[in-house]
């Protein structure tokens, strides 16, 4: 029998370092586990999007080179939660806990 | 033919209804408007507010307001409410001591005792001696848990930490011994080194247990019965908490302060005195002692003679009698002028002022002098009615670290403030010069409102309606042969949404406004919310993802984001219990002042008007317990259509055919 784990899934295309550790550390400080993957697509909503719907959870992230963004399952393609261009640590941080509290079901952070 | 309108000034809503009258007499209802009430009830800024009313109504029928032939404004009740709230405790913290709050993500359970250590201090901690180590935002995660790891394998006792930084499980995840950690301790600056602190943090889905607890406190930190006795404001305040760390300062103070919240006197068939702090059940039990109320007096240079200074002085402004308001000060003490008058005052305390003649006032119980300050001459702003309510209100500790709110004791009131008369005449002259048509000043508003009740479908005489404002609950029974007895009292809509706002901590009076207004529901996920009732409500275009895990209020213009972080069902619970205090104990309260021998059952049945009758959930609360008196109370329907609204306007319009000679 084939488990998918209950993850966030973070798929990227050449991710900058610090955007994903930061990213990472946002979802880790909220308790959720995650998993990252290397993709080709190099639209950061299409990543998050498909993050989204291949996540058992339903919560998925894409990050290409400096960009980042979020989405959830059940939105469309072009409709992310949240899209960061070039983001600063704070953004970054804010963008992985959101992933990880829509799936706990509270609040997200917003500007 | 001709068009004539009702006028109905409300506290909070200005109504018109417009009908046309036949030359024969016949009247046709052909539309009703409202508009937020402009200025306080009763004065000419109440022009603007009407104006656009009927500017409204008749624009829904394609024509202006010179086709008016004449408008109906009703003799308002000179009377206006106000409400007000005094804590009457206070907890005050003369030193860092405490910091008690939910970070959403701590790490770790359990306690931790020992010496506040800096993290740039780290390498002066001394074997043997526990520490709870701080650490300002300023260290990044991953050197705060390198640290504490070597620190702890060169035996050093690191038994809990304090974070600024929103990292406790970024920093938990990397030690190799777990410790309770607490995060987003907004204030590091003003943790003092070197104390004792004891630390806490809850099991998941639990609260702190051991420093929500006197003795609790006491264990972790070794105090004497009497350190216990002042710890106890701490550990009440730390009740419900998910972390806490409560520290021992040698020169630190904790004290519960009480108010000095003050004497009502109560001037009626007997006059009653009674201290604000004995609570609300007791304040409203020396109301109806008193008798018939003539007037009701603060102590002076407390809170409440304060509060009821300022009512009157407000009172003054509308009613533009300076006199009246003179006479009662800001609360402090007056020379007694005149003669006869005779102060009866036990203890010690603030000087009696005593003003006129006849002046009579008894103090009773313990507390301070009390004051008279009737006139032979009565004053023309008397307090006629007030409504007490307990209440507990969330007030942010002085001295506290991290903004932390303890639940303080609280009563708020409204009261009735009754002038002579009010300016209706020149607000009617007003009207008149602005519009170019013809103005009366017609009815009594009570009676009014019973007439337009008529018109709802089913009902008879005798009828009793309860007309539930935003400022005061009236009450009104009409009878066959004309008779009419009514009553008003402090305290509706207003009140409701004032205890709303403290009770929830909200800052902004229109966000109480709205929780009181419509139902909430959960956003749940981007597909579906969960209402307030348990109902599950799905949508097929996916919700904006900023409701999402929000508590939402259902607006008929949509959904409106709550932005503080409490729980729907508190929420709801708040807004049940202020609406049950006010409208069900003043519904009752005003019934029985005009029941036949002020005995509720013999009053058949009620047709709910006005504002609040227009409530979600009110009219249901009041058929609930009117039940229990055999009474069939429902939301009026006036002339058929227009909801529990717009009866005192339709009642202006019925009574001018009823005067009219046809």
């Amino acid at each position: 029998m084939v488990m998918n784990r209950p993850t966030i899934f973070i798929y990227t295309n050449q991710p900058d370092r610090a955007v994903l550790k930061e990213i990472c550390a946002g979802i880790e400080e909220e308790g959720i586990f995650f998993e990252i993957f290397e993709r080709s697509v190099r639209e950061v909503n299409e990543l998050a999007w498909q993050a989204a719907q291949d996540s058992m959870l339903g919560s998925g992230l894409g990050i290409c080179g400096m960009d980042a963004a979020f989405s959830m399952r059940g939105l469309t393609r072009k409709r992310c939660v949240e899209i960061c261009l070039n983001p600063g640590r704070e953004q970054c941080r804010r963008l992985g806990s959101n992933s990880a509290r829509a799936i706990k079901r509270q609040p997200l952070a917003m500007d | 033919m001709s068009y004539i309108a009702g006028v109905d000034i409300g506290n909070s809503t200005t109504e018109v209804c417009i009908a046309r009258v036949a030359f024969d007499g016949t009247l046709e209802f052909l539309v009703s408007a409202s508009c937020p009430t402009t200025g306080i009830k009763g004065t000419v800024a109440n022009v603007h507010g009407i104006t656009s009313a009927l500017k409204q109504a008749m624009g829904s029928l394609g024509l202006g307001t010179e086709r008016l032939s004449l408008i109906r404004l009703n003799e308002a009740a000179p009377v206006i409410g106000d409400t007000a709230m005094e804590t009457l405790t206070e907890t005050i913290i003369t030193d860092s001591s405490m910091i008690g709050h939910n970070p959403s993500t701590p790490a770790g359970a359990g306690q931790a005792v020992g010496q506040v250590l800096f993290m740039e201090h780290l390498d002066r901690a001394e074997r043997g001696t526990p520490y709870i180590l701080a650490a300002s935002r300023n260290h990044s995660y991953e050197a705060v848990a390198e640290a504490v790891n070597r620190a702890v394998d060169e035996g050093g006792s690191i038994e809990g930490m304090i974070l600024q930084a929103d990292e406790a499980v970024l920093v938990e995840n990397r030690l190799h011994k777990k410790i309770p950690i607490i995060d987003e301790v907004a204030r590091m600056d003003k943790l003092p080194e070197g104390v004792l602190a004891a630390i806490e943090v809850a099991l998941p889905g639990e609260t702190v247990r051991m420093l929500s607890n006197p003795y609790g406190i006491a264990t972790l930190l070794k105090l004497t019965p009497e350190e216990t006795q002042v710890i106890t404001p701490i550990a009440k305040s730390l009740v419900g908490k998910r972390s806490a760390v409560v520290l021992k300062t040698p020169g630190g103070n904790v004290r519960e302060q009480v108010l000095p919240a003050g004497e009502i006197t109560v001037c009626g068939d007997r006059d009653v005195t009674i201290n604000l702090d004995e609570g609300a059940e007791k304040i409203m039990a020396a109301l109806s002692e008193a008798g018939a109320v003539r007037d009701i007096l603060g102590q002076p240079a407390t809170n409440v003679g304060n509060m009821f200074a300022r009512i009157r002085r407000g009172m003054g402004e509308v009613s533009g009698e300076p006199g009246a308001v003179s006479a009662w000060g800001t609360g402090a003490a007056a020379s007694a002028q005149g003669t006869h008058a005779a102060v009866s005052a036990r203890g010690t305390g603030a000087a009696a002022s005593v003003q006129g003649t006849h002046a009579a006032a008894s103090a009773r119980g313990t507390g301070t002098a009390a004051s008279a300050q009737i006139s032979a001459q009565e004053p023309h702003i008397r307090i006629t009615d007030i409504l007490a309510v307990d209440t507990l209100a969330p007030v942010v500790i002085s001295g506290a670290l991290a903004g932390e709110t303890c639940l303080e004791k609280a009563v708020g009131i409204a009261a009735m403030v009754r002038t002579e008369k009010l300016p209706m005449e020149e607000i009617a002259s007003r009207l008149k010069a602005e519009l170019g048509v013809q103005v009366a000043v017609a009815g009594v508003e009570a009676v009014m409102a019973s007439l337009g009740a008529l018109t709802t479908p089913g009902v008879a005489m005798p009828l009793a309606i309860l007309d539930m404002g935003g400022g005061s609950t009236d009450a009104a029974v009409l009878y066959p042969d004309g008779r009419t007895e009514l009553t008003h009292q402090a305290g509706a809509g207003e009140l409701v949404t004032m205890l709303i706002g403290i009770e929830l901590g909200l800052r902004d009076h229109g966000v109480a406004e709205q929780i009181k207004k419509y139902p909430l529901a959960k956003v749940e996920s981007l597909f579906h919310m969960r209402m307030e009732n348990g109902q599950m409500s799905f949508v097929e275009e996916s919700i904006d993802p900023r409701f999402f895990g929000r508590v939402v209020m259902l607006t008929e213009r949509g959904m409106v984001r709550l932005e503080e972080d409490i729980p729907m069902e508190k929420i709801v619970q708040v807004r049940r219990e202020a609406k049950r205090k006010v409208f069900v104990t003043n519904a009752l309260r005003a019934l029985r002042q005009v029941a036949p021998e002020h005995d509720l059952k013999r009053i058949s049945n009620v047709v709910l008007v006005g504002g609040s009758a227009e409530d979600f959930e009110i009219p249901d609360m009041l058929m609930e317990e009117f039940a229990n008196y055999r009474i069939v109370c429902g939301r009026g329907n006036i002339r058929g259509s227009e909801g529990p609204r717009n009866a005192v306007a339709t009642g202006l319009v019925l009574s001018y055919i009823g005067e009219r000679q046809w």
